[in-house]
């Protein structure tokens, strides 16, 4: 049996993506929203700024932000990283009039910001596109970065609990590991749980 | 004289009071005696002119103190040597809270009027009260992570032992401050002229104390360029860092205070009436609808402290500067060179433009 597909180059099964546009100038704003019409983009105009950025990021929960580079709510945006509890969001800055180039070199590599020139409508979904890419990518690594550095401390963890053992109860290093391996699985713990809880008995004593 | 090597420059600055060196190094000549064109150009976020430095788009600006050391370390941008030669000024911020937060401070500590300056202890009632009613903490607004305002805004809350788990702290750019007062947005703000004396006179806010008030004589500007456009130009350095140390003599005097008030206020700088931008400038500090000025001599300080020059870029304070963002939590797991502090702030390059100054004088 055959579907008819109904779908034109709408990006199907893709979800929506809220940006949160922060310009003073109305009429650029007006050409993204357009430009982005048939898109997985759905622009929110934020005319900066006279309202309060935080709580239109908190209610918006954007996931993106385009923000002219010249707008004094970049200090905010800027300052976001630091709140522990936000969720970082790419950041495209635009820039009418600088060497965009310029400023993306010193704008810190791996940060989730990036600098293009003014938003032309034909552009600006290729740049979303790969702002997006970019982020992604850059936060993948953040995590694979966060888990390397989780195994390595587990694994520092272990080889300490093992020593322990070994000192302590006087096994060898093939022994100490198989009692802490069995008691894991007894117990239906993680080595590295196992481990730590050694420590702190072993340490004790 | 000398001959500079680039003579046509772009100077970047944030309009406020104390911009007032550049925007008289402009308006004065000095600049040009020195041998240099130089084009001052506006900025609307700390952020921005930072990275603009950074990149080569300006060839230097006025930066909040802690901005070079922070540039230096990659604090939140890509590490990049930014050097000071010359202190632009100390002093210049106050504390204002809204008139609301002012009026909880009356009635939560059944007070009918505050004593200037305010004791950061009469904000524990108020702390307390909305905890009990379950309202939202009280939110202070500061320009910059890396700046003075937020140091002084810290130090001036832990006065009262109230920290960052009582009150939120957040980044508002100066230009929106007294519109987030007035909105409810933030209770309290830290920033400097005119944004206080603005808050005053829309009768939207109560100055509590300045800058002046929580640390005496603290450098509050400087003079940021990067060490490599020094390297490839250290005349033009030399002429620039002359030519502003002339227009922070000039400062000086009070009447001439007055008039750089008038220089201020053109659109294309701070685009503000001299209602609002001279009384910090002559000494003046308003606090109140209601009430009269403080009289704080030095409220904004461009020249002279004690008898001594401000303007040296002296170890002790990168030091200093560095113990608060230290203290402020922002150094943890960064990981300090040695030399940091010998590496940003540059006296050697104040002293050689010293000599070049005499020989004028």
């Amino acid at each position: 049996m055959r579907h008819s597909v109904l779908t034109n180059d709408k990006e199907v099964g893709t979800p929506e993506l809220r940006i949160l546009l922060i310009d003073d100038d109305q009429l650029r704003a007006n050409s993204l929203t357009s430009a982005l019409n048939n898109s997985r983009y759905k622009v929110i105009h934020l005319a900066s700024p006279d309202m309060a950025l935080l709580k239109q990021v908190d209610d918006i929960k954007p996931d993106i932000i385009v923000i002219d580079i010249e707008s004094p709510s970049r200090d905010i945006l800027d300052s976001l990283s630091t709140i522990s509890d936000y969720n970082p969001k790419p950041v495209v800055m635009f820039s009418a009039q600088e060497d965009t180039n310029t400023i993306n070199q010193s704008i810190a590599s791996g940060v989730s910001a990036y600098v293009v020139g003014d938003l032309e409508p034909e552009r600006v979904k290729p740049i979303l596109d790969a702002a997006v890419a970019r982020f992604r990518e850059y936060q993948k690594i953040k995590t694979e970065l966060s888990d390397t550095k989780q195994q390595l401390a587990s694994r520092n963890t272990i080889d300490q609990a093992k020593r322990l053992l070994m000192k302590k109860k006087n096994l060898s290093e093939d022994e100490a590991f198989k009692t802490m391996r069995k008691t894991a699985m007894d117990t239906g713990q993680k080595l590295d749980d196992v481990a730590k809880t050694l420590i702190s008995l072993l340490d004790n004593f | 004289m000398i001959t500079p090597e680039q003579t046509k420059l772009t100077l970047g600055f944030i309009p406020l009071t104390d911009s007032a060196p550049l925007i008289v190094a402009k308006n004065m000549g000095f600049f040009e005696q020195w041998g240099l064109d130089v084009k001052l150009q506006k900025q609307n976020s700390w952020s921005t002119l930072r990275d603009k430095l950074h990149a080569g788009l300006l060839d230097a600006a006025q930066m909040l103190a802690p901005m070079p050391l922070a540039s230096s370390l990659g604090l939140r941008c890509t590490p990049t040597k930014v050097i000071t030669p010359l202190v632009l000024s100390l002093n210049g911020n106050a504390i204002t809270l809204s008139e609301k937060l002012h009026q909880e401070v009356l009635k939560d500590n059944g007070i009918s009027e505050v004593t200037l300056p305010l004791a950061a202890y009469l904000l524990q009632k108020v702390i307390s009260v909305r905890k009990q009613q379950n309202r939202p903490k009280l939110k202070f607004g500061t320009v910059f992570p890396y700046s003075c305002h937020y140091y002084q805004l810290k130090d001036w809350l832990a006065s009262a032992n109230i920290t960052e788990l009582d009150v939120d702290i957040m980044v508002v750019p100066p230009v929106n401050m007294v519109g987030f007062l007035e909105s409810g947005e933030i209770d309290g703000c830290c920033v400097g002229g005119p944004w206080n004396a603005k808050a005053v006179r829309a009768g939207i806010g109560l100055t509590a104390l300045t800058s002046f008030d929580i640390w005496q004589d603290s450098p509050e500007k400087v003079l940021g360029l990067l060490e490599s456009w020094q390297r490839n130009n250290p005349t033009t350095v030399l002429a620039l860092t002359a030519a502003l140390k002339q227009a922070c003599n000039w400062l000086e005097s009070i009447p001439n205070r007055f008039e750089a008030a008038r220089l201020l206020s053109a659109e294309q700088y701070l685009d503000a009436s001299t209602d609002v931008i001279a009384p910090s400038l002559i000494g003046s500090c308003l606090t109140h609808a209601n009430l009269p000025p403080r009289a704080i001599p030095s409220y904004n300080q461009f020249s002279k402290a004690n008898n001594g020059s401000i303007n040296v870029p002296e170890y002790i304070r990168g030091e200093w500067l560095l113990s608060q963002m230290q203290k402020a939590g922002q150094l943890a797991g960064i990981k300090v060179p040695n030399d940091l502090v010998k590496n940003v702030f540059r006296p050697d390059i104040y002293q050689q433009m010293r000599l070049h100054l005499e020989d004028i004088s």
